[in-house]
């Protein structure tokens, strides 16, 4: 019995003993984070990160067409019929979606740009790896706050990586100068360390180079109406013929499946459609394709597009059903490996197109959206003056960029979204700090209205 | 394959293996049977009648045996020994045996059950001896109500077990709250512990079945169970620390008797089930109507819209708009019906087989079952078959070993009856408008307003859960000294569970090219455990110490894999997709625990149990890692006391109170962590970025919990009472705390939160008639929780449309809406409470309005039993929850959702012109004004006085019996969920769209728990 008894107390004494190791658990599907970027190619791996939560896809998406006047929304959510209806309240997902998603990438190119700068150079990391990995980086958070500032104007500024649950929690709403400056001063500073191609291959467009920036830098000068500013820098894209043009016929950028990266293209998220899916065509796609359906063409838009006086060969961007029912039909691939198109060639000439009318070069203006009405097959404008040119372009991008993000802020950085859209109040002009932040960020204050 | 044909086969193997297992089984047992030397007939004092199944047992010694149906026994004994017979009802008696070999043995009725053995934690004590509040609960009485896990099957049964059964449909998780609810997000479920195995209650399902979870308890069959103790206050839940804080639920399985004859039992039972109502629908003209209605006046209230009478959507088709045709006038729309093709009468079948017996030095318990349900839903399905085989082995005096094995296969088809439009069936059935037709014009079957369409998703639907379980424990036990008792057991819970998903091209999910999924999740939880317990009785006092100790790892492993592109329809294997998809999970907790206990009573007055539990949870940093929960409860037994000896009034008397701490670590694995992930690839190349904020203080949530309780009981121990105050208080509540997510995180693991729960519980025990053969005995019981969010630094939302809101000064799960107040009868508007005085109704002007906590809830409990007939009536109660019934939200928001959406027939009941006096606003659009997201017109009452059983039993005597050669017969019928009184809406007022803890109450697309009849009989030989 002694003996037993012995025995039995050892066993207890060796599993307790042993227990400090048997708490012990770490995860293997992730790493810690005190250290998780410390070389080329762990810095590389957190740039990508950085494209790979690009808020791109749907949901960003969504806000930029909705609230334009192309797209009906069939199904039953609320949340979405808001857009359109011009009754968006602070409780939308969407809004809410595209906040954090935003704020995320954000925070994702901080810590790049926090951690990076501070990796040694080496033979086996050079100064142009460096530079390139920054670039990309600040080309990333430009990218970011210009779209936030475009949906809610001022947004907090934070340049600093979140590595603590209070880190950055204090920092409020900047103006919206503020936030535009903000993208100019990243801008700036990729343009300065990313180096500039003289070829770019396909891998190049779904990337940031210096050409990508000054695509971007383009579209914000025409939102900040510097136009001047906005001509040159479309001009450097458009004439560097030997890597971009408009490709005939217009769906060439888009169709076949496999037709991605193509010259058009300055700038489009890259999805590989199983471990990187874009999962915008479900709500396009009709039922017999695997999709609802809820986002789709309106009547107005479908009767645009099926003119050949105005929608020209942009009709191939809709189809029909078995229920005879119109379908957007740009975002189509199964699985959804359809790129997310963030800048075409089409919009640089529409924006210098613009900004030379707004120059009153009419006729170079008008010649700049001839280019774009001839890539769709469709006859030269008949618009003469200035307002009439402006109009014009106004028309042109609805149709050009019919299921892209545009609609809704080009009218409201024209001042046309009340008389065009049909409402009267303009705090509808920028859109809510969405209500669950508010609710538990007392640095938020939401905008006026909502 | 065809499935119904290889449910066939598998059920014709599981008879095959089942009738071999009992007859080699039987034919062992026969072997051991020994021979007799006292006999004895036991009958019952009130009844007269001889009791079948009661133990008799020889003081001091393992060796018994249990009475026939004749209340007759036989037994092996020296003279001079005592015997002890006790049975549940009766009180345990001893008679010691003379010269007599011819035994006449009374037992008296025991309304108070106070020699019932209650299993404590690690113990057994008599219910006289409890200090903590512990309730005692027999499933015989529930087992056949038709849903899938006993834990559903105890609702209204327990009082202060609140459980809602969010579905209809057999095997989904049902929620249970034990005194209320501890935290936000760590679980607060209880603790389950089968066969002193902690198992796991969390579902392991990944298919998206809009919300809901299958329930894990479901792969444990409920005839196997003896009995089930629910341990609430901190006295009886202190021992098992690490879970304590939301109860702890033990079960135990049934086991053979030393000295036991074999004993079959055998039960049939088949039967049907309905739906008792279904959502009434407009028919398409009206549905037409209202949307014309909406049409123009939006068109009023907004020119812009350029809505007028002349472009209204239902004009006559001939008048033609930018082109369009109308769509006909109202009055020309048809009315499809497509709720009636997806629900049906489901089909019940039940049978289950078991022999019980033992030997001198053996017991056993073998068993096996079938279980099959249909839901109402279609193509809805659950199957259980269970193996059960319980052995215990003296191998001398002193040393015993045993083994617990419990194996289950559980099948399921599964289908997405709440949220999500592909693969969604009551989307389909329910959500489709009903004007339109579901074929296209040249006659193909087509889905609606996103939907799938109904015939399509029913006749391809393939999705199916297979879970094989295994629950099982090993256990040697030594008498070490006379006092001292050493136990040690290795226990695993392994569960295999294989989910499988097919879509093909004839559903949305499918697309052009048909999608598969296989996911195999492997969750094992393995225990080892020492106890050493000392048990010691000298003059008056009796002491008893136990010490121990658990070491528990649990892993989960789960591989999946997706395929898109198949050449057909008939090729289902991802092996043959053209794309492929695949992933890798792996998760593992582990938990080092030292627990000791010291129980002393004087005098059998006087009874103090101390307590003491260190849990090292894996979850926490080096610094946290342990937590100390101890606990103090005393009772006294006035009834003792000399000067109520003379009291006759009063049968017993006892005052119990407790105060300890209980834990609760049951929270995401790695929570305290910082960590990047490598989820972030972009064009395939690997990518990281940060995944999760480290907070390396995380520590251990805390409960403490103050209890005081009266166990009454008088007139003889016809009426008792057992009345509880509780009062619990958790600090360090484990919490995803919301952060501003502009950080780039949404969320910090955090013990940011304090949360009350107070309440009370009563149980009454009435034999209202025990006389002539006729008993008559009624038990209720009521309990109340009054839950409240103590500290929390920032509210959380929960649910679609943030319905829930927890926040700060309020109760859990409480509704966030806005209140409407009335409809204004002049404009038709609804108007709603302003909360922030400001202009017009925002975000701000939401409030909290009620929650799905019940004013108080319970049960009701009529048992009768005549000569051979016994008829039971149960009723559970909730009083003052409220539910959200959003099917109306979306199906009223009068013709402003057009074609995508049903409406309700509520909605003709809308405001038409000045001076209509109703709740139902005039069309406006959606989520504008009248139709607010989160109206409170929505939040209902869900209040319910439901008849969850009613069974009516006949045995035939045992004379027939005898000649049948049979020890017991018994038909029965139930019938269950007969009626239901509440004032909800909606179908089921217990319904909830999604199974996860903080989004109760919210309705969406549930089916409702059915009416059902079923006929069975019950055999023993």
């Amino acid at each position: 019995m002694k003996a037993t008894r012995f025995i039995y107390v050892l066993i207890i004494v060796a599993l307790t003993s042993s227990c400090n190791n048997y708490l012990d658990v770490k995860p293997q599907a992730n790493i810690p984070d005190t250290n998780p970027v410390f070389d080329k190619t762990s810095a590389e791996q957190a740039l990508r990160g950085v494209y790979s939560s690009l808020y791109y896809g749907a949901t960003f998406e969504s806000i930029g067409y909705l609230s334009g006047d192309n797209v009906q929304w069939t199904g039953s959510q609320s949340q979405v019929q808001e857009f359109i209806d011009h009754g968006v309240r602070a409780e939308n997902s969407t809004i809410n979606g595209a906040w954090s998603g935003i704020f995320r990438v954000i925070n994702l190119a901080n810590n790049v740009l926090a951690r990076v700068a501070p990796l040694e150079v080496s033979p086996l990391f050079l100064q142009a790896d460096k530079d390139k990995i920054l670039g990309e980086a600040y080309f990333l958070r430009a990218l970011a706050y210009f779209d936030a500032a475009r949906i809610w104007g001022g947004v907090p500024i934070i340049t600093k990586p979140t590595l603590t649950g209070t880190d950055n929690t204090d920092i409020g709403r900047s103006s919206t100068e503020q936030t535009y400056a903000q993208v100019l001063s990243d801008l700036t500073a990729a343009e300065q360390l990313l180096p500039s191609p003289a070829t770019l291959t396909a891998d190049d467009r779904y990337r940031a180079n210096r050409k990508t920036v000054f695509a971007l830098r383009a579209r914000y000068h025409l939102y900040k109406q510097e136009w001047a500013q906005a001509e040159d820098y479309a001009t450097r894209i458009i004439s560097d013929g030997a890597n971009y043009a408009l490709l005939k016929p217009f769906n060439t950028f888009f169709f076949p499946a496999t037709a991605r990266g193509t010259r058009e293209s300055v700038f489009e998220i890259f999805y590989n459609g199983t471990t990187e899916i874009n999962a915008h065509r479900g709500q396009w796609q009709p039922q017999t394709n695997g999709g609802t359906r809820q986002w789709a063409p309106n009547d107005a838009l479908v009767a645009l597009l099926n003119n050949p006086a105005i929608g020209g060969a942009r009709s191939t961007l809709i189809a029909k059903d078995n229920q005879n029912r119109w379908y957007g039909n740009l975002y189509y691939r199964n699985p959804g490996s359809d790129p997310a198109y963030v800048i075409r060639v089409a919009e640089l000439y529409l924006i210098r197109a613009e900004a030379r009318a707004q120059q009153d070069k009419l006729a170079p203006a008008i010649a700049d959206l001839n280019a774009v009405r001839d890539r769709a097959a469709v006859a030269p404008t008949t618009a003469a003056t200035k307002d009439q040119v402006l109009l014009a372009i106004e028309n042109e991008r609805r149709v050009e960029f019919a299921l892209e993000p545009h609609r809704w802020y080009d009218l409201v950085r024209t001042g046309r979204a009340k008389a065009v859209l049909g409402f009267t109040d303009d705090k509808k002009l920028v859109l809510p700090i969405p209500a669950g932040q508010v609710l538990i960020d007392n640095s938020l204050v939401q905008n006026p209205g909502y | 394959m065809n499935t119904s044909l290889i449910k066939q086969s598998i059920f014709y193997r599981w008879k095959v293996i089942v009738i071999f297992l009992f007859l080699s089984f039987l034919a062992t047992s026969i072997l051991f049977a020994q021979e007799q030397k006292v006999s004895g007939r036991i009958t019952s004092e009130d009844t007269k009648e001889p009791l079948p199944g009661v133990n008799v047992l020889i003081k001091g010694t393992y060796n018994g045996t249990i009475t026939n149906s004749e209340g007759n026994f036989v037994l092996n004994v020296l003279s001079g020994s005592t015997l002890v017979t006790s049975s549940i009802g009766y009180v345990t008696t001893e008679v010691s045996v003379g010269a007599e070999t011819m035994l006449n043995i009374v037992l008296k009725v025991d309304v108070a059950q106070l020699n019932e053995v209650v299993i404590i934690g690690y113990d057994t004590r008599e219910r006289k001896n409890i200090v903590g509040s512990i309730s005692k609960f027999d499933p015989t009485e529930t087992k056949s109500i038709p849903v899938g896990s006993f834990d559903a099957q105890l609702q209204g049964k327990v009082a202060g077990v609140q459980i809602t059964s969010n579905t209809g449909v057999p095997g989904e998780a049902v929620a249970v709250r034990v005194r209320g609810a501890t935290s936000i997000n760590a679980d607060v479920s209880p603790l389950y512990v089968v066969d002193g195995v902690f198992i796991n209650s969390n579902s392991l399902q990944t298919i998206n079945t809009g919300g809901k979870a299958t329930s894990p308890i479901a792969d444990i069959n409920p005839s196997d169970i003896e009995s089930i103790e629910v341990l609430k206050d901190a006295s009886a839940t202190a021992l098992y620390g690490s879970r304590g804080a939301n109860g702890v639920i033990i079960v135990t399985t049934k086991r053979g008797n030393f000295e036991q004859k074999p004993t079959i039992n055998f039960n049939a039972s088949n039967g049907w089930a309905k739906a008792a109502k279904l959502w009434e629908l407009t028919t398409g003209p009206e549905h037409a109507t209202l949307v014309n209605e909406w049409w123009i006046n939006t068109g009023g209230d907004n020119p812009t819209l350029n809505r007028t009478f002349a472009n209204r959507p239902f004009r006559p088709a001939s008048e033609l708009v930018n082109g369009q045709p109308g769509r006909g006038l109202p009055e020309e729309q048809q009315t499809y019906d497509r709720l009636s093709e997806i629900f049906r009468t489901a089909k019940l079948k039940n049978y289950d087989l078991s022999l019980a017996g033992g030997t001198k030095s053996t017991k056993y318990y073998l068993a096996s079952g079938y279980n099959s349900q249909e839901a109402i839903l279609r193509p809805l399905t659950f199957e259980r078959i269970s193996f059960k085989l319980n052995l215990d082995q003296k191998i001398n005096d002193k040393v015993q070993v045993g083994v617990s094995n419990t194996i289950t296969s559980t099948y399921r088809n599964q289908g997405r009856a709440g949220d999500g439009p592909s693969g969604g069936l009551l989307q389909a059935a329910l959500h489709t408008p009903t004007y339109l037709s579901p074929f296209n014009d040249q006659g193909v079957l087509v889905g609606r307003a996103g939907f799938d369409n109904v015939t399509l998703l029913i006749n391809n639907y393939d999705v199916n859960t297979t879970s094989l379980r295994y629950i099982g424990n090993l256990y040697l036990e030594a008498e070490l000294l006379p006092s001292l008792k050493f136990r040690t057991s290795v226990s695993a819970d392994y569960n295999n569970y294989e989910e499988s998903e097919y879509w093909n091209t004839f559903l949305i999910e499918g697309g052009t090219t048909g999608l598969g999924r296989s996911t195999l999740t492997r969750r094992a939880v393995l225990l080892n455990e020492q106890t050493l317990s000392y048990r010691k009785e000298f003059n008056k006092h009796s002491l008893g110490v136990l010490v121990g100790n658990t070491l528990q790892s649990d892993v989960t492993n789960r591989t999946s894999a997706e395929g898109r592109g198949f050449a057909n329809n008939s090729i289902k294997l991802i092996s043959q997709a053209s794309t492929r998809n695949s992933s890798q999970d792996w998760t593992k907790a582990t938990l080092a625990s030292f627990f000791a206990r010291v129980d002393y009573s004087y005098a059998d007055k006087y009874l103090v149990d101390f307590s003491l539990r260190a849990d090292g949870s894996s979850r926490f940093g080096a610094n946290n890692r342990f937590g100390y929960f101890p606990s103090v409860g005393a009772a006294w037994r006035v009834k003792q006391e000399g000067f109520l000896q003379d009291i006759n009034f009063i049968s017993d008397l006892k005052l119990r109170t407790s105060y300890g701490v209980t834990g609760n670590q049951n929270f995401q694995d790695f929570p305290g962590q910082g960590l990047w992930a490598a989820d972030a690839s972009y064009q395939g190349n690997p990518g990281i970025r940060p995944s999760q904020l480290a907070n390396a203080n995380l520590k251990w949530e805390q409960t403490s919990q103050f209890n005081i309780g009266v166990d009454v009981s008088i007139l003889e121990k016809r009426l008792s009472f057992e009345f509880n105050y509780y009062n619990k208080y958790t600090k360090d509540g484990l919490t995803n705390l919301p952060i501003s997510t502009k950080t780039g995180f949404s969320s910090i693991a955090s013990n940011g939160i304090e949360i009350s729960n107070k309440g009370f519980e009563l149980g009454i025990k009435s034999v209202n008639l025990s006389k002539g053969g006729v008993t008559w005995i009624t038990s209720f019981n009521v309990a109340q929780n009054l839950n409240k969010i103590e500290k929390l630094a920032t509210p959380i939302e929960f649910g679609s449309r943030s319905l829930i809101l927890q926040k700060e000064g309020s109760p859990l799960y409480s509704f966030w809406v806005y209140k409407q107040l009335y409809v204004d009868p002049q404009t038709g508007n609804a108007v709603y409470e302003d909360v922030d005085g400001k202009a017009g109704i925002t975000s701000a002007d939401r409030q909290l309005v009620g929650s799905f906590w019940p004013k108080f809830f319970g049960g009701i409990t009529n048992d009768i039993t005549y000569k051979g007939f016994d008829v039971s009536l149960f009723f559970s109660y909730s009083y003052g929850n409220k539910i959200y019934n959003h099917n109306r939200f979306f199906g009223e928001a009068s013709g402003a959702r057009d074609a995508a959406r049903i409406i309700f027939k509520n909605n003709l009941n809308r405001w038409q012109k000045p001076g209509d006096i109703t709740d139902v606003p005039r069309p406006d659009g959606i989520n504008v004004n009248n139709y607010l997201d989160g109206g409170s017109r929505f939040l209902e009452d869900g209040s319910y006085l439901r008849l969850r059983s009613l069974t009516v039993g006949y045995t035939l005597p045992t004379s027939v019996a005898k000649r049948l050669r049979l020890e017991k017969l018994r038909f029965y019928a139930v019938g269950t969920n007969l009626f239901l009184i509440t004032k909800y809406t909606g179908l089921d007022p217990e319904a909830s769209a999604n199974s996860s803890q903080n989004q109760p109450g919210i309705d969406l697309g549930t089916p409702p728990q059915p009416v059902g009849v079923q006929i069975g009989l019950d055999l023993k030989l």
